[in-house]
Parts: structure tokens; sequence; C-alpha cells
């Protein structure tokens, strides 16, 4: 038993990782609006998983916020606003499907044939092995949250400055978009 | 330890996956959200490069692609939405007006 935790806990990226591709294929393959919007809260929660995996502990929690807080029931307002159309269910998928998935497919086969090595072949050497000064920088930021912020308002903070301004016009621009009479 | 390669080919499929729903789907709703999971495979990249870096810069960067992508959803549903309310349709197909 404690065999098996071990291993869950050690491929606890590869599970999520997996998990996170189910998500995004169901949503990309349903049928209904509202079961593609399910599928994308699954996959957000599984990337979510994977960023703790990762040891992100902040944007983990900020993606479960962001994401499945805020961005998914946006969604799902808008389906359940939109979707109760009287019209009759078109063709869910567009006439190029079939071209659209062969570009995919051979885009995919360039990245393996150049990846291959990397991706297939042995791992790569840990950074902090090869370079141990890096592993004093980690060890000064023991807690996550406070290195990200650091990070933030420290050395980028002009694109944060930034990003607020494109959040700002984005807030003005939705409701002027959404209104409905005119002034 | 996560090796960095397992996080490449993940965020990878993710990305394809996204790029497949934005080519063949009809929905404008569902082509957002194919938008949003390609944000999110790079978000996975910057995350994967951060922490074998040993450096959190890309953590921090993740965080303003996030609050981007959240802008990104806003004026997408509200675009999404006046053009309900002028088309009374959400399927890509529909909107030709540009089309001779």
């Amino acid at each position: 038993m404690e065999h098996l935790i071990e291993t869950i806990g050690r491929n606890m990226f590869a599970i999520f990782g997996v998990m996170a591709l189910c998500g995004a294929a169901f949503m990309v393959a349903s049928r209904s609006a509202v079961h593609s919007v399910l599928g994308f809260l699954f996959a957000m929660l599984c990337i979510a998983g994977c960023f703790l995996s990762l040891e992100a502990e902040f944007l983990g929690m900020a993606q479960i916020l962001v994401y499945a807080g805020g961005i998914v029931v946006l969604f799902l307002f808008v389906v359940m606003l939109v979707e109760m159309s009287k019209k009759t269910e078109k063709e869910v998928f567009q006439l190029q499907s079939r071209y659209a998935v062969l570009v995919v497919l051979a885009g995919a086969a360039v990245f393996v044939g150049v990846f291959r090595k990397v991706i297939f072949g042995a791992a790569s050497p840990d950074a902090l092995v090869l370079r141990p000064e890096l592993a004093k920088g980690l060890n000064v930021a023991q807690q996550n949250a406070q290195a990200v912020s650091r990070g933030l308002f420290a050395d980028y903070l002009l694109p944060f400055e930034i990003l607020s301004v494109i959040l700002l016009v984005a807030l003005v621009g939705a409701v002027v978009l959404a209104k409905t009479e005119r002034v | 330890m996560v090796s960095l390669n397992a996080v490449l080919l993940v965020s990878f499929l993710l990305f394809s996956i996204g790029v497949i729903g934005v080519l063949i789907r009809r929905n404008a709703l569902v082509i957002l959200m194919c938008v949003e999971l390609m944000l999110n495979a790079a978000n996975l990249n910057f995350i994967a490069f951060a922490r074998h870096s040993g450096s959190v810069s890309g953590q921090s960067f993740a965080l303003l692609v996030m609050g981007f992508a959240a802008a990104e959803v806003a004026v997408g549903l509200a675009l999404v939405v006046a053009l309900y309310r002028k088309r009374d349709t959400v399927q890509v197909d529909d909107i030709n007006l540009l089309k001779g």
C-alpha cells in the first residue's frame, strides 16, 4: 500500500498530464457546448495539478481560482445565453476537418522528427547538477509565492503595469460590446 | 523530479489539441476555449523551464499570461454575445459578411 502511494506520488505529473489530455480531447470532440465547457473545466483542474507537481504552488492555486472560479463560469453563462436557439442543430465540425487534422499531424510528425532524441532519448541531466550555483537561488526563495511576487514586482514591474492597463481596456471594451441600447 | 521532456511532450500535445479544435469546430465558444487551452500549454512550458533553470522568472511570466488570458476571454465572450444579438448565431460558418 505504501509502495503504491509512493509510486503515485512520483508519477503525479504523468497522471495529471494524461487526465488533462483526456479532458481536452473530450472538449474538442463533444457535440454539446455544455459538455465542452465541462471538459475544459476538467482539463484546467488537471493542468493546475501539473503546476503543483512542478512545484509552482502559487500558480496552481491561481489557476484554480482564475479558470475554475472565473473563466469557466463566464463560459457557462454565455453558453446558457446563446445556445437556447430554436434553430436546428447544424454540423458540428468544419468541412475542412480532414485536411486540418492531417496538417496538424504533419506538424506533429515534424516536431517529433526534430526533437526525437530529446523526447525519447536519455533524460537530460538535471540543471542543478550541471550548475550547482543555481541551487543557492532556490534555497533563498523557500516560499513560492514570495519568490514569484519578487519576480513580478521587482524584475518585471513594467509588464505587470502594462497588463493592468490591458485589463482595464478589456473591461471597458467588454462592457461597450455587450451593451444593448445605443447611446 | 519531473523530467523536462515529459512536460514538453504533454504541453506539445495540449497545444496540438487546441490547434485541431480551432481548425475543425464551428462553434465560436468552443474555439475560444481551444485558444485558452493553447495559452495554458504555453504556461506549462514556462513553468517547466522555470523549474529546470532554477529561477522563478518563468512563473512570474506565467502569471502575466494568465491575466492576459482573462482579458482575452472577457473581450471574446462580449464579441460572441454582440454577434449573437446581431446575427442570431454563434456558428462561425454563418458569419460571412466579408464574402463577396
